[in-house]
């Protein structure tokens, strides 16, 4: 695992797990529900090109940190190599620094059912 | 709700009509994002920008197909034919909601709140209770290539 991703009545935390805490340079992230706009099992999101890093890590197999690409900026934190790359889930948002989250996780399944859930009981 | 983002820079009604097709050809689970950026032609930046998820791409197709509740002719969209359960054969456009309507409920209504309600509501717009459960089953089965007026008589050879 290498996010845990939580959720609470108003807000989705993403906390970076270990070592991929330091990598990302995040400690949590903390996005209101409200600037949550849906969340996808996405495991082929971890071929693309990644674009520009800012403060972070790229390294085979593992992308941690800030990324922007055509204007977008988006935080990655995916590793594993093929095993975590089959759980990769995006997060789209909206007004917040990130426009994307890209995000290993133990349960895509499970995960992104709950964003989804949550965000639809707001509206 | 929260906005929309950027303007959009495709056609929305080619991007919804193509995401239909590999939703109903390959189910919702089994048609990737690869799969949907493949058939609509947008990056994958764009359609979560334009529509928030796969589900979020799903919810707005099956949208299009279903009728305007404001509209007294039940159409669905300019163009569109108003649906006739009386007769016998659907149109293209009624198969093609028919197709949304079974995956949504096969795949997505069981744990999905507001997919559930958004299909409850345009099967209580159908009319008689019966009615929606009616066509749905005879697509499920003409689907399959199963006329169950034709039972057929011998099993194919092992």
């Amino acid at each position: 695992m290498n996010n845990a991703v939580t959720l609470t009545p108003d807000a989705l935390l993403v906390e970076p797990t270990g070592l991929d805490r330091m990598w990302s340079f995040t400690r949590r992230l903390t996005i209101p529900l409200a600037h949550v706009r849906g969340a996808t099992i996405d495991p082929d999101a971890a071929a693309e090109p990644k674009g520009l890093r800012h403060p972070g890590l790229a390294v085979p197999g593992k992308w941690a940190g800030t990324f922007t690409k055509d204007g977008d900026t988006s935080f990655w934190n995916v590793s594993g190599r093929r095993s975590g790359h089959r759980r990769t889930i995006v997060v789209q948002l909206d007004q917040e620094k990130y426009q994307r989250l890209y995000l290993t996780v133990a349960d895509p399944r499970g995960t992104v059912d709950a964003i989804n859930a949550a965000i639809t009981r707001r509206t | 709700m929260v906005g929309m983002g950027r303007p959009r820079s495709f056609d929305e009604h080619a991007v919804l009509a193509a995401a239909t097709t590999a939703f109903t050809d390959l189910g919702y689970e089994a048609t990737s994002v690869d799969d949907l950026l493949r058939a609509t032609g947008l990056h994958r930046g764009s359609l979560y920008q334009a529509f928030g998820s796969k589900r979020g791409l799903f919810l707005a197709a099956l949208r299009a197909h279903l009728p305007d509740p404001a509209d007294p002719s039940g159409s669905a969209r300019p163009g569109a034919t108003a649906h006739r359960p009386s007769s016998g054969a659907a149109d293209a456009d009624d198969v093609v909601l028919l197709d949304l309507l079974l995956v949504a409920v096969l795949e997505l209504a069981p744990r999905d709140d507001q997919v559930r309600a958004l299909i409850t509501r345009a099967l209580a717009d159908h009319g008689a209770p019966d009615a929606a459960a009616l066509l749905l089953g005879r697509r499920l089965l003409a689907r399959a290539h199963i006329d169950p007026a034709q039972p057929s008589r011998e099993d194919p050879a092992p």
